[in-house]
């Protein structure tokens, strides 16, 4: 698994150039390499079919001040970030099919309310599901 | 300067809120979000899109538009500001309850903890609806009076159908026992206890008998008892379901005394007569009783039709009939056999009883009158006597017959034991 991923990190090298919002994103993610995604500028989850945590990045490890080991391996939204756990977020990904949605939403990491815009990936034919955080302002973000 | 001891234990807190099942959030008095846990965030944020969870009077309005100005009316130091409240929001076509708490816990400071409650608001609707739907029931039913009583058998609520089925108001039987509805005195069927602890055993009790209503008259009563278990089956009461059956009884009554009995006399009539025959013998061996059969023949009957006519023939059979019927008493049934022929039949008896009562009858009816068109008419009978010997009614039947004949060609007015043993040949004065 880890030789595959250094494989694939050989071949997209210029892919860490990539931005939240970014049409590629879904095909990215899937071909990027366990250090692109930590090194992504936003937060990145990534999660098996099921929903369990496979990847958690150093910008939303940092962002919620959990640490990745303590993450990984746990069902997201049920464990992880329950205030993911409804019809917007984990509703949509447990729906299946192909879903490729950008909406802003509030966390509460560590109790501070936290608003954030979400992007929310998945496709049948992917390893995994995706939940991309990026950070906005309170007002107009 | 935070060490490790202290971390750890942040942490082991953090994911304690991470987690907790309920949506928990202070705020101050303008409404800004202090602190917020990820339950708030997913039970809020569908019903307040683009809401960013930093005013709690905005990001609440959705449950409860009026929280501002309630935080605001609140003017004590603590307290409980809003306590448990349901909240109702319709999204979708999908109905989600909320419980709202809201403490003032320090003068410029609140907390709300948020509850989703749909289910449990779906199972009280349910019950409501159910409760509803029970007492549309108690309260219409027109036949029946539907009652409850606590696991002594008493009765622990009033409703309507029970003014209707016995004019009973709800101070008449509440914490009454179910025997104020069948008092034990009206002697018909198994005591309420019984009746209870037969339902305790197998569930349910079906009982018929005179019933009482509230100003003391008596109603034929069909009630069903049924247990009432709690949720671990033990009895927490009774259900009873009663039906007022007066009018049918009495219909009932009406039919069996016309389909049983003689017309003209009212005695039993020789169908009948036969069930009471049949009743009375033993079909096999001995049952420890000794029935008998008295056959009586009115003395010249064709003679009495003759002289006074047919009318005052029939009150002459009336009159033996009510004679013999008078003094038998519960002693025995007396059936119209023949045309002017009378048997009695006797349960238990001895020779020298069933010899004795048939004496009585012939002096009695000897000693009746009959109004006849030209002044008192008098009469005698003949009767054979016939005790069972083992063989059965007809046996019997036959030889009281063969006494009676016995005491006819003997020249009539006495008492003839069957079968040839003649016990008396007393000729009346």
């Amino acid at each position: 698994m880890h030789s595959t991923v250094q494989l694939l990190d050989d071949h997209h090298p210029e892919a860490a150039a990539l931005g939240f919002d970014d049409t590629a994103m879904q095909d990215w993610l899937e071909a990027a390499s366990a250090q692109q995604i930590d090194d992504a500028p936003f937060g990145i989850v990534a999660m098996a079919p099921d929903g369990i945590v496979v990847a958690y990045n150093k910008a939303e490890a940092a962002a919620a001040r959990l640490n990745p080991s303590r993450v990984v391996g746990q069902h997201f939204f049920r464990s992880v970030a329950p205030c993911t756990n409804n019809a917007l977020i984990a509703g949509r990904f447990e729906a299946g099919g192909v879903l490729d949605a950008t909406i802003d939403y509030v966390f509460t990491l560590r109790m501070l309310p936290t608003p954030v815009r979400l992007r929310l990936l998945r496709d049948p034919a992917a390893r995994r599901m995706y939940l991309l955080v990026e950070r906005r302002t309170a007002h107009g973000g | 300067m935070v060490d490790d001891a202290d971390r750890v234990e942040l942490e082991a807190l953090t994911e304690f809120l991470y987690v907790v099942p309920v949506g928990l959030l202070t705020f101050a008095m303008n409404g800004a979000i202090r602190l917020a846990n990820p339950l708030i965030s997913q039970l809020l944020m569908p019903f307040v899109p683009g809401c960013d969870l930093t005013d709690a009077y905005s990001a609440l309005a959705p449950l409860m538009p009026d929280l501002s100005r309630r935080v605001h009316e609140f003017a004590d130091w603590l307290g409980v500001v809003v306590d448990h409240e349901r909240c109702p929001i319709s999204q979708g076509g999908k109905l989600t309850v909320f419980s709202v708490t809201v403490h003032r816990i320090h003068g410029g400071l609140n907390t709300a903890v948020i509850e989703d409650v749909t289910r449990s608001a779906e199972q009280e609707r349910r019950l409501f609806e159910d409760r509803q739907r029970f007492r549309a029931i108690f309260d219409n039913v027109r036949d029946y009076a539907i009652y409850t009583a606590d696991a002594g058998g008493r009765i622990d609520e009033w409703n309507p159908s029970l003014q209707r089925f016995g004019g009973w108001q709800e101070a008449d039987v509440v914490g009454q026992s179910l025997s104020v509805f069948f008092p034990p005195e009206s002697g018909s069927g198994p005591s309420m206890e019984t009746l209870l602890d037969t339902a305790r055993k197998t569930g349910s009790v079906e009982t018929e008998g005179w019933g009482r209503r509230r100003d003391g008259s008596q109603a034929w009563t069909n009630t069903v008892l049924t247990v009432l278990p709690d949720a671990d089956g033990q009895v927490r009461g009774f259900v009873g379901v009663s039906r007022d059956m007066t009018e049918r009884k009495r219909t009932e009554d009406e039919l069996r005394r016309l389909a049983t009995t003689d017309p003209l006399t009212g005695a039993f009539n020789r169908r009948h007569g036969q069930d009471c025959l049949d009743a009375a013998f033993p079909r096999l061996g001995n049952s420890g009783r000794t029935p008998a059969v008295i056959m009586l023949d009115i003395d010249h009957f064709k003679s009495i039709n003759d002289r006074f006519g047919h009318d005052t023939g029939d009150l002459a059979l009336c009159a033996a009939v009510d004679t013999v019927t008078a003094e038998l008493g519960d002693g025995g049934a007396v059936v119209r056999w023949g045309g002017e022929e009378l048997l009695v039949i006797v349960q238990d008896t001895t020779p020298e009883a069933a010899l004795e009562l048939s004496e009585r009858l012939r002096l009695a009816i000897a000693a009746a009158r009959v109004a006849g068109p030209d002044g008192e008419v008098r009469m005698t009978v003949s009767i054979g006597v016939a005790l069972d010997l083992g063989q059965g009614a007809e046996d019997a039947v036959r030889r009281a017959d063969t006494a009676l004949y016995e005491a006819k060609s003997g020249g009539r007015n006495r008492v003839v034991f069957g079968p040839a043993r003649r016990v008396t040949d007393r000729k009346a004065g």
